[in-house]
């Protein structure tokens, strides 16, 4: 059901909101990313004039974002995982999670609504990554290019013509859906809450596979707890492994 | 790369590349998984409105993420288009409902390319076509022949006005929602589906159909609701015995009077000497027969003087008549125990009638029944051999001792009722009969179908259908003794074309109903509409599944 002020949108209300009208002013995509962003198929959607401007306005970013990205880069970068820093892989992460969710809230759970606000977050991380580096420029593209295929059966038009624009021929009905690259979800690192007397003090970034010994060294050699501690004798260190240590000094 | 994004540039020109390459035409290919995608087809009203938009932009999502799956996909669209806002438009504008519908399916066409949505038109088909509406005139002539389709008279709302009948939804506080005459009731013969000679496979497989949301399952399942009772008699005189239903026989023995419907024959034949009666059961005549409105409607009676017999006391209870009481319903008696249904109670309480407590609490419990009715179960008292009984134990007792007497035995009952197809309206599908004087009801012969419904006709003032006053089209010869004979004026309600469209859209150019390209596509892997259909119209889709498979399709 589609409702307009709380009511239902009916002809003898006459609360319609006629289709072609937005059509001709906004486009197809936008319509349909609007309808499918206000809610989800079980639920009624409530119709209001700003979520279309909202959802025109996402087109439009999204397609500056690919301009930009090819603008910077004149040749293409070619993406070597080995040699990703933690703040790529951060990036490439946050991709492989979002291909995830997009894919079961669009397969499986219908909820088109919590899709497109996914890839909205990866946008918003992907605008505030400022990496010029070969490997940066790498990373941006793999995100940019899921980016369209996620979003291609929601907006099949702008995504087809972006997909043009990063140098691919085919139609994009005709490609595979993307697939969450398994490997890239993997943390390498964990931060951890570090304690004193069983306050907060610090937090620090330990390899997921340190052994107990150095995830110790590293708390007790942090900064902030070194002058914590400093002027007290350390009675006692206790470690929950992946979460916490907490220092015990007096 | 441009640095403006300009939707309406970019969306003619990759629209223009999908039609060239008719990328979205479905081909059926065995060693490929397919996926049906299918969003209710619409009614072509004139123009798209946001709800078409929001259900076929979910489709089309589903649909174009299945085929990036690597999934052979079909998405078709098509028309529902018989109904009667053609004629309400055609008798406004005076033009006929067949240009009036098709001028509509070119524009919300044109919309629905400019949205984009990934359908093989190919496959586009519209109800209204001799080409699709002739298989269910087909189907509809073997079921006939079956008994799973005949004629009978029932109650409908008739606007004597109009001179014709109203859909219950189409009668509003009473009268004609088009020129406000009081609507009555009146007795008309009609074509019926035998929908409950398949009640059980309705309700069982819905325990199949996993995929299917619980809510919809649940909806049908009390739609069609299947109870075990107690069918038993009270005698009456000189009269045939009363038939009535109950499901709660642990309640027989606090029976205080029986409740007929205004077209009962006992009604009939005590109002024949009763002008006062007479008087009621007209005025019954103007209440709707719709299920819904009966619920909230005042609860009206009179007594008939007539008297019944109580199958196990021997006692004599009164007869009465009451609106709510509806003749289609079981038939058309109810036995009734104020003490312990709500609407007996209200009604004895209205009229007098003895109120007498059977049931009481189980927990021992005091429980009166001077403010309202004790509709639970419980333990029974006051009811001689019974006492002491719980109300699971009375009910197999009663039932027993009512075998033995030979005055009841159990029964289940439906809730279901046979579905009335006719519609005595012009723009829907000719039911493929005619009526001979010598032969009586016969079925149009296989080569003579379709029966094709004039589309050149001038609407006046005149509401009625314009084919009932065409001798041109009635008038035909018997096809089984050649003399003359008439055709039936009567159009399918337009749910026959939407029960089985979604199987005619994997062989919409078959020259039979279907053929094996429905064996491949079916079942339809995701159904997207509004719950507004989970009750008739998706059971009547499981109904004609089930009648096509049984005619070897």
């Amino acid at each position: 059901m589609v409702l307009k002020d709380g009511s239902k949108m009916s002809k003898s209300k006459g609360n319609t909101v006629d289709p072609q009208q937005l059509i001709e002013k906004y486009g197809a995509d936008t319509v349909r990313l609007f309808i499918l962003f206000a809610a989800p198929p079980e639920q009624s959607l409530e119709w209001n004039d700003e979520g279309v401007d909202g959802a025109s306005r996402f087109l439009k970013r999204l397609w500056k974002l690919v301009a930009t990205h090819l603008a910077e880069q004149s040749s293409l970068p070619v993406l070597n995982v080995s040699e990703l820093s933690a703040e790529q892989k951060n990036i490439r992460r946050k991709l492989h999670e979002t291909i995830a969710k997009v894919s079961d809230d669009i397969g499986r759970r219908h909820t088109f609504n919590t899709a497109i606000a996914a890839v909205m977050e990866l946008i918003n991380e992907l605008s505030r990554f400022n990496d010029n580096s070969e490997q940066g420029a790498a990373v941006v593209r793999e995100a940019v290019e899921n980016i369209v295929l996620l979003l291609s059966p929601i907006v099949p038009h702008i995504t087809q013509q972006l997909w043009n624009e990063l140098g691919h021929d085919e139609l994009l009905a005709n490609v595979a859906w993307p697939v969450c690259d398994e490997s890239a979800l993997v943390r390498d690192e964990i931060e951890m809450v570090v304690q004193v007397n069983g306050k907060l003090r610090s937090k620090i970034n330990v390899a997921v596979n340190a052994d107990n010994a150095s995830v110790e060294a590293l708390a007790l050699a942090d900064d902030k707890i070194v002058a914590n501690i400093e002027g007290k004798t350390v009675r006692k260190v206790i470690l929950v492994p992946g979460r916490l240590v907490n220092i015990v000094a007096n | 790369m441009n640095e403006e994004y300009q939707a309406q540039k970019i969306e003619e020109k990759v629209q223009k590349i999908w039609d060239e390459k008719s990328i979205f035409r479905a081909v059926e290919d065995p060693a490929k998984e397919k996926f049906y995608c299918l969003a209710m087809f619409p009614y072509p009203s004139g123009r798209l409105h946001m709800g078409h938009v929001r259900n076929y932009s979910i489709g089309d999502v589903i649909s174009r993420f299945q085929r990036m799956q690597g999934k052979n996909v079909l998405q078709p669209m098509g028309w529902d288009a018989f109904g009667l806002p053609a004629e309400n438009a055609a008798m406004k504008n005076k033009v006929a409902p067949a240009k009036w519908t098709f001028e509509n399916i070119d524009y919300m066409r044109e919309q629905l390319k400019r949205l984009g949505f990934a359908y093989d038109w190919e496959r586009e088909l519209a109800t209204c076509t001799p080409q699709y509406y002739r298989w269910e005139q087909w189907l509809f002539t073997r079921l006939f022949k079956k008994g799973l389709a005949y004629k009978k008279t029932a109650g409908v709302n008739w606007c004597p006005h109009d001179q014709t009948v109203l859909a219950n939804e189409q009668v509003i506080d009473g009268k004609c929602w088009r020129c406000d005459t009081a609507v009555e009731r009146r007795e008309i013969a009609q074509w019926f589906m035998k929908i409950t000679d398949y009640a059980d496979q309705l309700l069982d497989d819905l325990d199949q159909l996993e995929g299917w949301p619980e809510q919809v399952r649940t909806m049908q399942r009390n739609w069609i609701g299947r109870s075990a009772g107690v069918e038993l008699q009270f005698e009456v005189d000189g009269e045939a015995p009363l038939m009535v239903y109950t499901t709660r026989a642990d309640t027989l023995m606090g029976v205080t009077y029986v409740a007929v419907a205004a077209e009962h024959p006992l009604a009939k034949k005590a109002a024949a000497d009763n002008p006062e009666l007479q008087a009621f059961i007209e005025s019954c005549k103007t209440t709707s027969v719709a299920e819904a409105d009966v619920a909230t409607m005042e609860k009206k009676g009179m007594a008939t003087g007539l008297m019944a017999k109580h199958p196990i006391t021997g006692e004599q209870v009164p007869i009465w008549v009451a609106n709510f009481v509806l003749i289609d319903y079981g038939s058309g008696a109810v036995m009734s125990v104020p003490a312990h249904d709500s609407r007996d109670y209200d009604f004895a309480k209205a009229y007098g009638l003895a109120i007498k407590q059977v049931i009481y609490p189980a927990d021992g419990s005091d429980i009166s029944v001077d403010t309202e009715a004790f509709v639970e179960k419980g333990v029974l008292k006051n009811s001689a051999e019974f006492d002491g009984l719980s109300s699971e134990q009375a009910i197999e007792a009663i039932a027993d001792k009512l075998t033995a007497l030979n005055k009841g035995e159990k029964q289940i009952n439906y809730r279901l009722r046979d579905w009335g197809v006719s519609r005595q309206r012009y723009w829907g599908t000719p039911v493929p009969i005619i009526h001979c004087d010598r032969c009586g009801t016969v079925a149009v012969p296989e080569d003579q179908l379709p029966v094709v419904l004039p589309e050149d006709v001038v609407y006046g003032d005149d509401v009625g259908s314009p084919i009932k006053k065409m001798p041109e089209f009635y008038q035909t010869s018997c096809p089984q003794c050649g003399g003359k004979a008439e055709r039936e004026t009567d159009t399918f309600d337009t749910f026959f074309e939407s029960s089985w469209y979604y199987a005619r859209f994997a062989c919409p150019d078959a020259d039979v109903m279907l053929d094996d390209r429905a064996k491949y596509w079916a079942p339809v892997d995701q159904y997207i509409g509004g719950i507004e259909h989970a009750v008739l119209h998706l059971l009547y889709a499981r109904f004609f599944h089930k009648l096509m498979r049984d005619e070897g399709l």
